[in-house]
């Protein structure tokens, strides 16, 4: 799948309780890439965005946790301007 | 998406959540999401988890086996897709049949033309070499190709312009400390004739990746005859990619001065070359850069990668078996 094809979102988090979180970051780590505590970076089709949407929703207490989904477009994705901290990963190759 | 490929000897594949986890002496050396993966090649020892095997066949990702030198040992990958006609007109074509002619006629064409490509520009860049006499028995092999109908004097003209390319292979290298002489498999005993061995098995991984995307049979090819578990169509199909994708990464890694005989050691006994961990994953890294390179494509019109042009050659190959299209073109670069 194309890359422009996919929907860029940022996502970030809010839950007090250390359990629920880390599961969430758990998850998360499966979708996109980690970039600061409680942020993520994602590139998700729409039926990857679908899955982890419906995984997070339900785990969370709505009442309690909040999660935030940001879309960005493309252009804008790619100007995102970064100081130190995690750069975007190569994921055209992975090693081990 | 991209390759994640395993080299870390005695390393466990195993599986949390929805990635790929890659663990050696009990740290995690990687870990990447499943949904970025598009192919796993492991070279020489791996556990692999169960889990891990049925999540990747789950997600139709292709689990390929290479020795730590590159030799190709085999593949795990998912069911075949349910397009029977694909599979029909690719079978009716089998033989000595119009079609079949066509395509080899086409899968030839293609991989000498990308030869004499490569030795007309290095013939180009440096007047101190001649390369006439080889480009013009190269030319020599190509201009009967289209009124050749026998499969097999197609075989002799491909081998004949090969002969030739192989002959002044030497000449392209630019660096005093690698020499080619002719070209040697099973095993490869000079760095040189190591490269392309490595290359072309990485590149079977992935033509053969693509043609089962299509829906080919990969083991019905029509240039190479039939053989039991020799993947005939993916090596059909990586002919005319070669010189494009193997030769041209090959040439620029020795030529830039990117490995040295440093990188290569020696096995005793049976004189195989192959390259040190370190200097395997710089051609690792080189030939993905190569895969994902930009280039426009001559009958698409647009920009495609290699890795996606290994795709639309299948479908361009698919489309004629089945007579929606009146020719094969093989992807010749200027």
């Amino acid at each position: 799948m194309k890359d422009e094809l996919k929907k860029k979102v940022i996502v970030s988090y809010d839950v007090p309780e250390d359990k629920r979180r880390t599961k969430i970051h758990k998850i998360l780590k499966s979708y996109g890439q980690w970039v600061q505590y409680s942020v993520f970076e994602c590139q998700l089709t729409e039926t990857q965005y679908a899955k982890l949407r419906s995984r997070l929703h339900k785990l969370i207490k709505p009442d309690t946790d909040s999660i935030r989904f940001y879309f960005l477009c493309a252009c804008c994705f790619d100007k995102i301007e970064r100081i130190g901290g995690e750069q975007p990963r190569d994921e055209s190759i992975f090693f081990a | 998406m991209g390759t994640v490929y395993i080299s870390q000897e005695d390393a466990f594949i195993g599986k949390i959540d929805e990635r790929l986890s890659v663990k050696f002496d009990k740290k995690i050396i990687l870990d990447v999401p499943l949904i970025k993966i598009e192919g796993v090649v492991v070279l020489g020892r791996a556990t692999v988890s169960p889990a891990v095997i049925s999540e990747l066949l789950e997600r139709s990702i292709p689990l390929t086996f290479l020795t730590e030198n590159g030799r190709y040992l085999g593949r795990i990958e998912p069911e075949v897709t349910k397009n029977i006609f694909v599979r029909k007109a690719q079978w009716q074509a089998a033989g000595e049949s119009p079609q079949a002619i066509h395509v080899v006629q086409g899968f030839v064409r293609g991989k000498l033309k990308n030869y004499r490509q490569i030795l007309t520009r290095r013939q180009r860049e440096s007047s101190d070499i001649d390369l006439s006499k080889k480009i013009t028995q190269l030319e020599q092999a190509i201009a009967p190709i289209d009124t050749t109908h026998n499969i097999n004097s197609l075989r002799g003209l491909e081998g004949a312009g090969s002969a030739a390319y192989f002959g002044c292979f030497n000449q392209l290298i630019r660096n005093a400390e690698f020499q080619f002489s002719h070209r040697l498999r099973r095993p490869p005993t000079d760095p040189v004739n190591s490269l392309l061995s490595f290359g072309y098995s990485l590149l079977r991984h992935d033509v053969q990746g693509a043609i089962n995307i299509v829906g080919f049979d990969p083991y019905l090819g029509y240039l190479h005859c039939d053989r039991y578990g020799r993947p005939s169509l993916a090596l059909d199909l990586m002919e005319e990619f070669r010189p494009l994708v193997v030769d041209a990464v090959v040439l620029s890694t020795l030529n830039k001065q990117l490995l040295t005989p440093a990188d290569f050691i020696t096995e005793p006994l049976s004189g195989a070359v192959s390259l040190t961990p370190e200097g395997r994953k710089t051609f690792l890294r080189l030939y993905a850069q190569k895969k994902q390179s930009e280039f426009k494509h001559p009958v698409m019109g647009r920009k495609c990668t290699y890795q996606e042009a290994f795709e639309l050659q299948a479908r361009l190959l698919a489309k004629y078996l089945m007579g929606e299209t009146e020719k094969y073109p093989p992807l010749v670069l200027k």
